[in-house]
């Protein structure tokens, strides 16, 4: 091919991706491409090798390490485990009390959904552009569906490519959250500053609010895709940014650069009331 | 084959930033690898390959990263095809000359994501700008160095191959 003819592909293969960033950068959510899930499906398993061989790698140096704290650990498991299902009975309890208040004003609270564990393959939390691409298994992951850990909010699913799905971090420069502020349950919109470090940031919460350091900040269950309650971060500082609104700082509830496995919320339940206006939703 | 081999680089490019990431995880806010094998492969001077070549690289890089798809393919195309159109007219048998030409291949990418970004995201939320400017020169930097170590090793394995080569058909004609 000659130079000429290189230089037109050239232009066609730069207009065209600027068209694609352009059309990408515009939404306020991401769309998929059917290029991006191709490379998902080739990328996806080489990731997961690589993850694979060095948990192996890993757990092969630490074997003699790993077998002399192993019944240490199995104590420590041990008591965790005993203190668990204390609690759990405590929250039994509270659960029962909590479905008789709710049945006596006639009011049901949402509940979480079900979990599932997935495997983390690939994680770039420090980069300008983070990301994290999870291996779901034979059952998919769906567009949206919330990812937790342990500790709190993780993403959410934003492209689906059979096994294989990438999640968008809450400390994506692109992500906001619904969420509210556990003391006072005043509410705003968590964002992720994207900048090094991976703060998160609470805005639209009036200067007349108290907010303090300290103060968690859980999922307020209004913007459509994450319930009520999961925990986002914690309330770092406190500034006047303006002369409505505070300047809020957060650390997030998680560690993101220690997840080897997350949890993908299976569904969030739909109020009875639409369930019984749209009874072939999805459920 | 020149294909096969293309694709060989890109395989070891993916393989390399991931056990990257999986070790150092700020890996791939210091090197970009896929950069690197992009600018190696447009030394050769066809334009054509370079830029489809930087395309598929770019396009790979997108597929692990989280901004708009297409932004490091973008980029990464372009540095492609500027540098094999350089490589045209410059001849570089140093290995001090293929760290210049990485590291500013380098630069240019950094340049043109950062405008891009700027440019057509809504929130773009670069760093600052000093931040950036040590950030990418650092990078830029580290992809040269890499550059020069894949290129050494790249020049000793192909004359190893070559001297072996010729050793067998010497044994062939003895023979």
């Amino acid at each position: 091919m000659d130079e000429r003819r290189t230089g037109y592909l050239l232009t066609v293969l730069l207009l065209g991706q600027l068209v694609l960033v352009a059309i990408e950068g515009a939404r306020s959510t991401r769309s998929r491409t059917y290029a991006e899930m191709i490379g998902m499906r080739v990328l996806g398993p080489m990731a997961r090798l690589v993850t694979a061989a060095s948990g192996g790698a890993v757990a092969a140096g630490h074997k003699v390490e790993l077998q002399g704290q192993l019944l240490d650990e199995n104590r420590r498991l041990r008591r965790d485990v005993e203190e668990l299902r204390l609690r759990l009975l405590r929250l039994g309890d509270v659960e029962q009390e909590l479905a008789r208040l709710g049945d006596a004003v006639r009011y049901s609270a949402p509940l979480l959904g079900e979990i599932r564990a997935v495997d983390v393959v690939y994680a770039d939390y420090a980069s300008w552009l983070r990301s994290l691409m999870l291996y779901t298994g034979s059952q998919p992951a769906v567009v949206n569906q919330p990812v937790l850990s342990s500790a709190g909010l993780v993403g959410r699913v934003v492209v689906v490519a059979g096994p294989y799905a990438k999640v968008q971090l809450i400390t994506d420069r692109a992500a906001s959250v619904g969420a509210m502020i556990l003391r006072t349950r005043r509410q705003g919109v968590v964002r992720g500053s994207g900048q090094e470090g991976g703060g998160l940031s609470l805005e639209y919460v009036p200067v007349s609010v108290d907010v303090r350091p300290g103060d968690s900040v859980l999922t307020a269950g209004i913007d459509g895709v994450y319930p009520r309650g999961i925990p986002v971060g914690t309330v770092v500082s406190v500034e006047a940014g303006g002369q409505l609104f505070h300047k809020i700082r957060l650390a997030p509830a998680v560690d993101l650069g220690a997840l080897d496995q997350v949890y993908l919320l299976e569904h969030a339940p739909l109020p009875q009331q639409l369930v019984k206006a749209v009874p072939n939703a999805r459920r | 084959m020149r294909a096969a081999k293309l694709l060989a680089s890109l395989a070891f490019a993916v393989l390399l930033h991931l056990v990257g990431t999986r070790l150092l995880p700020t890996f791939p806010e210091r090197v970009d690898v896929f950069l690197v094998i992009v600018a190696l492969s447009a030394l050769g001077g066809s334009t054509l390959q370079a830029m489809l070549f930087g395309l598929l690289a770019g396009l790979a890089q997108d597929t692990l990263a989280s901004g708009p798809f297409g932004l490091f393919g973008f980029a990464d195309t372009a540095v492609a095809y500027g540098m094999a159109r350089l490589a045209q007219r410059l001849v570089i048998q140093r290995a001090t000359g293929v760290f210049a030409v990485v590291s500013f291949a380098s630069l240019l990418q950094q340049v043109l994501v950062a405008a891009l970004a700027f440019l057509l995201l809504s929130n773009p939320s670069l760093p600052e700008p000093l931040g950036m400017l040590e950030q990418a020169a650092a990078k830029a930097a580290a992809c040269g160095v890499l550059g020069m170590v894949i290129y050494g090793l790249g020049g000793r394995f192909r004359l190893a191959f070559e001297a072996r080569r010729r050793g067998r058909m010497g044994r062939l004609r003895l023979g």
